[in-house]
């Protein structure tokens, strides 16, 4: 019956390899480029841990990002949310409150934030693209509303807490510098892993992923559709809180707009990363591979000195190559 | 319905086909003659499909020769197939949900016109409407949205617009008909009429092939049948002179003792499930006791609430009042997570829109109700338990795969279905909800089943089987509930019950 005309096994093969491992090939390709047009200041540990640090804020969007996207669904709130959980803990860092008061309050507003869109898609009913969006509106209104619009920044954000993003952790010394593993890179690395452990070791993670395959076939196979998908919009509503506090300890400074930017990075992340699954399935470390073309796409076209909106349109154009190159070679094979 | 004109009207002749290594067609041959109703039948895999698919000039053929009324006639693409007035329907319909029952039957075509520009409505809906009335199904409305007809009226409408009179053309009638399982989605009452609608077609002179699993419908509409096996043809007969374990000693090239496997094991007297004026808003006031060990057929029209039944015991509809005792203990709160919980175990309707995920893999899918059973401390997966589970499932239900990752959307319906049902047995269920288990799948893959069914029912499960197939209903059951409009209309015994009597309680009427 199904009889598929059976391809010679190597052409099979390479088919196979393009289809899982396409993107990350391009990836390497990205970085032979830009390592032969600038052999000495690209392919260092320097330049390659500054990458890292870099691309933590975004990735610990991305990896949270992920835990939605694996169910088929969207969060366009984590860029607003980001701003608004990094503004509240400024402004009790202003108050003179403790940095684990300031922390533990962006983090709820993280939690609370992501319920209240998990509220709306898994117990109201509305598709995911419209409840956050219209979150998203709410959650950027919030964070102008209680600053007033003011950027907080110099002597309002304690030293302890924006030392923090200066810091890491040494790795040994080149030359007379000492080398740092930086504090947002291993931030940025653990949430990478719990994501990772959740998603692919947890029957919670395996629950989401028979979600975003076929929603009626999980819930009649025992899944508890509404309550899963409610904590999984409260993870990705924490990992857009984080996001947002490295960003102020990074900035040393918060405003009602900083982490706007997020969400479309994120999300073009994800897609990125689900080119490399067979099923077109969202996974963490697929993610980790977009996060990384898009950080180093960043650095390297600045190492270029390429106009920062050129910037943009290489990017974005890049991006919708490698879809569709991942849709052309699936179609041919 | 042996019509006079029983001479050959399509031939196709030395159909051969190699994909890569194996031999999809060898040889194959087929002779369809006017006013005939053609069976065409084979297990999964036989080659019915890429004959087919040759036919329809879709598929091209390595070497084949095609003769209509006796004269030589070549099919290069789908066009010419057309052309020469060959209609095919699958079993997975091309309609666009959206649109109306006219304009689907007019896909593909022009619409009538007005100034050459604006699409004359009237005249479409009146043409549809005639061609509709034509083959008896009147009652189908052409401005009906066609997502909100029923399966089997969905599939009437889709073959009605086979007989569209091309635009302007009348040059080519539809002649021959393909129907690969029409029936695999109707109900009993929807698959009359589809017959019904066969029989004008031959009426009329038309061929008809008729693929199906089904040996009743094929004892009772077809004059003729052809068994493939490994792309080869093993037999052509007429109907009178064959008879059903013939056919499947054909298909499968071994004789089965028997389809239905005896019962072995007594009935224990102990109540397993007893339910008590259970309501939904899709089924008013069951109630019926399930003992240990017994298999309770569940028989009845479409919209009989047989489907519903099941899905207000898992705990997918909601139940609105009544009462369900498990084990004697009263069950409040259903819920399809509860249900698997305690042991109740659901195969359902539709294997690949409610039972699977077709993208995960088959131990994703066959542990997934029982993933907490499965895990270290109901929080890691433990993969190794997983795989050993699978593959003692896979074993014990006789799937075919290559190995347990292997994602699901690649395996055969047959042994999707196979997944469906490992996925029931992997928690030790005490109760299994089985609705259509069998639909769609071959000889064989229906004889495992049927095994597994007993082998539970030994093991001392109660098991309430829905099913269309009334020989298989009797063939099982011990017991037969007969639903209809909603409610449990009798229940009978299945020892010494005809076909003729089942369909008759299905339709409403008592027996002494």
């Amino acid at each position: 019956m199904n009889t598929t005309p059976s391809i010679p096994h190597p052409a099979r093969q390479i088919g196979r390899i393009l289809r899982r491992f396409g993107t990350l090939i391009g990836f390497f390709a990205i970085v032979l480029f830009f390592w032969s047009q600038r052999p000495d200041t690209f392919m260092t540990v320097r330049n390659w841990l500054n990458i890292t640090q870099q691309i933590s804020i975004l990735g610990v969007v991305a990896f949270t990002m992920t835990v939605v996207m694996v169910m088929g669904d969207y969060d366009l709130s984590v860029g607003a949310m980001a701003s608004l959980g990094g503004i509240a803990a400024a402004l009790l860092f202003q108050q003179e409150m403790p940095v684990l008061t300031g922390i533990a309050v962006a983090l709820l507003i993280g939690v609370a934030g992501g319920l209240l869109n998990g509220v709306l898609v898994s117990l109201v009913g509305i598709t995911p693209f419209v409840a956050t969006l219209g979150m998203l509106t709410v959650f950027s209104g919030v964070a102008f509303f209680i600053s007033e619009g003011e950027t907080i920044f110099g002597r309002a954000i304690p030293e302890q807490f924006s030392d923090f993003a200066r810091g890491g952790i040494p790795l040994g010394t080149i030359g007379e510098q000492a080398v740092l593993l930086p504090n947002l890179t291993i931030v940025a690395l653990l949430v990478l892993l719990a994501v990772w452990v959740l998603l692919e070791q947890t029957t919670f993670g395996r629950r989401l992923y028979a979600i975003g395959g076929n929603k009626e076939a999980a819930r009649l196979g025992g899944v508890r559709l509404r309550l899963l998908r409610l904590i999984a919009f409260a993870v990705t509503g924490v990992g857009a809180a984080v996001a947002g506090l490295m960003l102020v300890s990074r900035l040393a400074s918060a405003n009602p707009t900083q982490g706007d930017g997020l969400m479309l990075d994120a999300i073009a992340a994800v897609f990125l990363g689900m080119t490399m699954s067979e099923e077109g399935e969202p996974h963490v470390l697929g993610t980790l591979v977009g996060v990384l073309i898009l950080g180093v796409l960043r650095n390297g076209l600045t190492q270029l000195a390429i106009d920062s909106y050129v910037q943009q349109i290489l990017t974005g154009a890049i991006i919708i190559l490698a879809v569709t190159l991942s849709r052309l070679i699936r179609r041919a094979s | 319905m042996m019509s006079s004109t029983n001479t050959p009207l399509f031939e196709v002749l030395g159909a051969t086909k190699e994909f890569g290594a194996t031999l999809a067609l060898e040889d194959a041959s087929l002779t369809l003659r006017a006013g005939e109703v053609h069976a065409l039948m084979g297990e999964n895999g036989a080659g019915k499909s890429t004959l087919i698919k040759v036919m329809a000039g879709v598929t091209h053929a390595d070497a084949v020769a095609y003769r209509m009324d006796g004269r030589p006639v070549h099919i290069g693409g789908a066009a010419d197939a057309f052309r020469l007035g060959l209609r095919f329907i699958h079993q997975e319909l091309n309609i666009v949900p959206q649109l109306s029952v006219a304009e689907n039957m007019h896909m593909g075509q022009r619409y009538p016109r007005r100034l050459g520009m604006f699409v004359h409505w009237g005249e479409l809906y009146r043409r549809s409407q005639q061609v509709l009335d034509t083959l008896g199904v009147g009652y189908i409305s052409p401005r009906a949205i066609i997502a909100r007809l029923s399966a089997g009226d969905q599939m009437l409408a889709k073959i009605a617009s086979a007989f569209m009179p091309d635009a302007g053309d009348a040059s080519r009638p539809a002649r021959v008909y393909v129907l690969d399982e029409p029936t695999a989605a109707l109900t009993g009452e929807e698959a009359e009429r589809l017959f019904g609608v066969i029989q004008a077609l031959t009426a009329q002179g038309c061929a008809v092939l008729y693929v199906s699993h089904r040996m009743d419908e094929i004892f009772r509409i077809a004059q003729r049948v052809t068994v493939m096996r490994d792309g080869r043809v093993v037999s052509e007969s007429l109907i009178a002179d064959t008879t059903p374990d013939v056919l499947i000693h054909d298909m499968t090239g071994r004789t089965l003792e028997t389809l239905y496997p005896p019962r072995q094991s007594a009935i224990s007297p102990e109540p397993l499930l007893s339910v008590e004026g259970l309501v939904t808003t899709k089924i008013r006031a069951v109630s019926f006791t399930l003992a240990r060990g017994e298999i309770m057929g569940v028989a009845g029209l479409s919209a009989s609430g047989r489907t519903e039944l099941l899905r207000a015991l898992m705990g997918a509809d909601r139940k609105l009042s009544g009462r369900v005792a498990l084990r004697g203990k009263v069950v409040n709160w259903i819920s399809p997570r509860r249900s698997w919980d305690r042991g109740l175990a659901y195969v359902p309707e539709e294997r690949r829109s409610q039972g699977l995920v077709l993208s995960r893999s088959i131990e994703d899918n066959a542990v997934l109700p029982h993933l907490d059973a499965f895990s270290r401390g109901r929080v890691f997966v433990n993969r190794r338990r997983e795989r050993r589970e699978t593959e003692s499932l896979a074993l014990a239900t006789r799937l075919k795969a290559r190995h347990p990752s292997q994602v699901v959307r690649e395996l055969s319906g047959g042994n999707q279905q196979k997944v469906v049902f490992a996925r029931a047995l992997a928690g030790r269920p005490d109760v299994l909800l089985l609705d259509e288990p069998t639909r769609g799948i071959d000889v064989s893959a229906k004889h495992d089943i049927y095994q597994l069914i007993r082998q539970k029912s030994a093991d001392g499960c109660g098991v309430l089987l829905v099913s269309s197939d009334l020989p298989e209903l009797i063939g099982l059951c011990d017991r037969i509930l007969v639903m209809r409009a909603g409610r449990a209309h009798a229940v009978v015994s299945a020892a010494n019950l005809t076909q003729a009597d089942l369909l008759r309680l299905c339709y409403g009427e008592k027996i002494s």
